[in-house]
């Protein structure tokens, strides 16, 4: 009897959770517990972990405003990049080094980020139930736009552009001396020798996933969400559905351009050009993968999702190359990050549109 | 499973037995190899050969070749029926043709008609003047580790 | 009712049907003088092109025909096709058995991807685009799994040339000079100087009739109705499901086909990345032809073939006379390829949006609109 309800119990749990996402953390605990017998320091590999973690969650928590607001899943985060490039670069012309050139970066990107996130907001207004492939398309043209514009704006900080012809910016841009590491070393913590917690950048995470959170319990963010749930109803009790939609995508674009600093921030390098070109595939498998669906997701999702991918891409090449000394992480990142969208795509019940 | 045996049934299987006849036949007359041919000192059961002074030799008719003494060099063919034409000039001056068809065995990747071997018995078997031809495991320089790009990005990078 | 429209309303309403085309002729207009090339380099490079990648994108006709729009899951084909090349490279089978065979290795393969991908697009009816995109994706990993780690270990690949110095996997560049040029230069006249690929061209020509003849077909007549109207047609009878994947799976073979006929023109298989390129080209062009997610015809393959690749040759060249940099140009070309689809894509949701939204007063709004 006890058995049965178990088992039951046990399968609500499952299709509540989504089998795929059970795969997933199943794969993620193995991992973990294979390493040490590999040979595969668990500290490091946590605190690599916990790191990637830091530096991807705020572009997947950029997905969330879009999602409640129906606007589904934000393939065009490489708009936000973009924002947060020119913040990051233009900073960095201002040139003046240390933790302020962060603030200025963040500064400098959000009118950006409003300005661009206002016109895609009004692109993706007048183009209801096909944002996805627009969103992506916006995303890759808008990456390749920049890419000429990189060879033609007129920075000209010797740090930034080609050393031989003195234009065009390079294609990797290091930010030591400027804000390497500020958000990583602020008050981090170290538990040993490998154990590294960082925690200012996860702080910045928590802020800004706080005041999402705060945000979507205002009564706009309540309207966003009525929006998203189901828009005619939303236009009958007076809710402005374009301009709560615009919101959103003003919101998505924006956190996109905070999460491509903080990315920058740990990771040490400016990456301009193709750089973000993929940049939002692993965003939106993450959310996925922590529960979302096409048009709903939480808080929660975001961390849970960010924190299950970032452990597999990090794990599955260390376990992997010293079980069978073959480094196949690539190729099983690239499945299991595809085939959790594809898994979203798919579902009926979830699917409004 | 009961299998339904009608004439759509059997017009499908009868077209993939004879796509896969098909194949095979592909198979036969494509397949690519490489015929050496080498005018040197030879040795056959027990008689040694001298390589010819200058000879002109053709397979099929992927046009002629003249192959000084010592000389090797290589002609490609698909399939397994071949012509070789061989034209020298002998001691007294005289000028000889000889015409011969030839064998590859299918999976054969290289063989090596010694002239010298074939001029001396025009008439002989096949095998006293082809023989199967393995390069030899020097010759095939290892190259360096190369990596596998298999970013995404090199979608564009290289277009 | 009917329109009665003046002339002037009458070249607006051309010009807004068909921005893209005009776009495109603008950008070459000016690109063709800046690059500096002469006319006949153009043309004979135009004609290669065509000659290359008609066959592709006239794949991607099929499942727009059934409503699905466009089959970013071509590169699926692409795959097989390019596993077929990759065996018969092994075996040393060269010239059109070659093709053919790689050909025949690719069928089934494309058969049993094409069925899967109409599966998943059925369970993703409306957005069908974007989650054939994605699959294209997905099997990219598949696709990895099986060539990088699976051939040499599992599947065998004898030939050294293909095989990684570690024993399994396939190198990044396959040579395919077996079959390298082997059907253009079956038979090819000169025009002015400029080689012309006749068998090609024939082929592409029967698959172009075959495209024509499948319209009017029964399975066509099935597809278009599917396509305008899916409870319509399974009212009426048409097996819906089925219906849909039968024009995933005649997509994939064909894009399989033609990766096959635009390989042996290049020559050189890039074993992780041509796949990827090419389905991105091949829709591009086909919109830069005029053609719509919903609706596209033989006319536009050619005419995208042609200024699209037009553009593609022409603007290195002109950014270098232009600025000074070739790399602006080729950064420019990728641009304008994602941009045309951005616009396209665009244009046909806003333009779906308001022949649905104003059933009625369609009127009056496009008098409004064009006054």
């Amino acid at each position: 009897m006890t058995i049965e309800k178990l088992t039951s119990s046990v399968k609500g749990m499952v299709t509540s959770f989504g089998l795929p996402r059970v795969i997933i953390a199943l794969f993620l605990l193995v991992l973990f517990i294979l390493a040490p017998f590999v040979g595969v320091n668990v500290g490091t590999s946590l605190s690599d972990t916990l790191n990637r973690f830091g530096m991807n969650a705020v572009m997947v928590l950029a997905m969330v405003p879009m999602i409640h607001s129906g606007c589904g899943l934000n393939f065009g985060l490489p708009l936000g990049i973009i924002a947060g490039l020119l913040g990051a670069t233009i900073s960095l012309q201002v040139n003046i080094p240390g933790p302020t050139s962060f603030v200025l970066a963040i500064l400098f990107a959000t009118p950006f980020a409003v300005i661009l996130g206002w016109g895609y907001g009004q692109l993706l207004n007048k183009v209801k139930g096909g944002e996805m492939m627009i969103a992506t398309y916006v995303g890759f043209s808008s990456v390749a736009f920049m890419c000429i514009m990189w060879l033609l704006l007129p920075f000209s900080n010797p740090t930034m552009v080609w050393g031989y012809s003195g234009t065009g910016l390079r294609t990797t841009i290091s930010v030591e001396g400027y804000y390497l590491h500020v958000l990583n070393d602020f008050l981090s913590i170290r538990l040993s020798d490998h154990l590294l917690i960082p925690t200012g950048m996860i702080l910045f995470f928590a802020l800004l996933a706080f005041i999402i959170w705060a945000f979507l319990h205002t009564k706009t963010g309540t309207a966003m969400t009525a929006v998203g749930s189901n828009p005619v109803f939303a236009r009958a009790s007076g809710i402005n559905v374009d301009k709560i939609r615009t919101l959103s995508v003003v919101m998505s674009t924006w956190l996109g351009a905070m999460g491509i600093l903080v990315y920058q921030q740990s990771f040490g390098f400016i990456q301009l050009y193709m750089g973000p070109f993929y940049m939002a595939l692993p965003a939106v498998s993450a959310i996925l993968i922590g529960g979302a669906s096409v048009n709903k997701a939480s808080i929660l999702n975001v961390v849970v999702g960010t924190f299950l991918f970032q452990g597999i891409v990090t794990m599955t090449p260390s376990v992997m190359n010293s079980m069978i000394h073959t480094d196949m992480s690539e190729v099983i990142r690239i499945v299991v990050s595809n085939g959790m969208i594809l898994y979203a795509l798919t579902r009926k019940t979830e699917a409004v549109r | 499973m009961k299998l339904n045996l009608t004439r759509t049934f059997w017009i499908r299987t009868a077209t993939i037995a004879l796509i896969l006849v098909f194949s095979v036949f592909l198979f036969f007359i494509g397949k690519q190899h490489t015929v050496l041919v080498d005018n040197k000192a030879v040795t056959v059961n027990g008689v040694e050969l001298k390589a010819l002074q200058l000879v002109e030799v053709e397979v099929n008719t992927l046009g002629s070749m003249e192959l000084a003494a010592r000389d090797r060099d290589k002609f490609d063919v698909t399939g397994q029926k071949h012509k070789v034409t061989v034209i020298y000039t002998d001691a007294n001056w005289e000028e000889h043709t000889i015409v011969r068809t030839f064998r590859i065995p299918l999976m054969q990747d290289m063989v090596m008609i010694l002239l010298p071997a074939l001029v001396a018995n025009p008439e002989g078997d096949q095998s006293l003047w082809l023989e199967n031809y393995e390069l030899p495991t020097y010759a095939m320089t290892a190259p360096a580790e190369e990596p596998v790009v298999t970013d995404d990005l090199a979608v564009l990078v290289e277009i | 009712m009917t329109l009665h429209m003046t002339k002037t309303q009458k070249v607006l309403r051309f010009m807004g049907n068909n921005t893209v085309p005009i776009l495109f002729l603008i950008i070459c207009a000016f690109g063709i003088p800046l690059s500096g090339y002469s006319a006949n380099y153009l043309v004979s490079e135009v004609i290669v092109r065509i000659a290359r990648n008609s066959f592709l994108i006239v794949s991607l006709l099929i499942p727009i025909l059934a409503g699905m729009g466009l089959n970013f899951g071509m590169t699926l084909g692409a795959m097989a096709g390019q596993i077929g090349l990759i065996f018969i490279s092994d075996w040393g089978i060269a010239g059109i058995p070659g093709m053919l065979l790689a050909m025949i290795i690719s069928t089934p393969i494309s058969i049993i991807l094409g069925w899967w991908c109409g599966k998943i697009l059925n369970m993703a009816k409306g957005r069908e685009m974007v989650t054939s995109y994605i699959i294209g994706f997905f099997m990219n990993g598949i696709y990895q799994m099986i060539v990088l780690y699976g051939m040499g270990a599992i599947i065998p690949i004898r030939s050294n040339a293909l095989v990684l110095p570690r024993g399994y996997g396939i190198r990044n560049t396959v040579n395919l000079i077996g079959i390298r040029k082997s059907l253009d230069n079956l038979l090819t006249v000169r025009l002015f100087g400029i080689p012309i690929p006749l068998v090609t061209f024939a082929v592409i020509a029967l698959l172009c009739l075959f495209v024509l003849w499948f319209k009017k077909t029964k399975l066509g007549q099935d597809m278009r109705a599917v396509g305008q109207d899916m409870e319509v047609a399974r009212a009426a009878g048409i097996r819906v499901e089925h219906t849909r994947i039968i024009s995933i799976i005649i997509s994939t073979v064909f894009a399989g086909y033609g990766m096959i006929l635009y390989l042996q023109n290049i020559g050189t298989l890039n074993t992780y990345n041509s796949h990827m390129q090419i389905g991105m080209f091949s829709v591009a062009a086909l919109l830069v032809g005029g053609a719509t997610v919903a609706k596209a015809n033989i006319r536009n393959v050619f005419l995208g073939v042609i200024l699209f690749h037009l553009m593609f040759i022409v603007s290195p060249m002109a950014g270098k006379n232009l600025i000074g940099q070739a790399q602006l140009g080729e950064y420019f070309r990728v641009f304008v390829s994602y941009g045309v689809i951005t616009i396209s894509l665009v244009l046909y949701e806003v333009r779906k949006k308001r022949d649905r939204g104003l059933a009625g007063l369609v009127l009056a709004a496009e008098q409004e609109e064009t006054v």
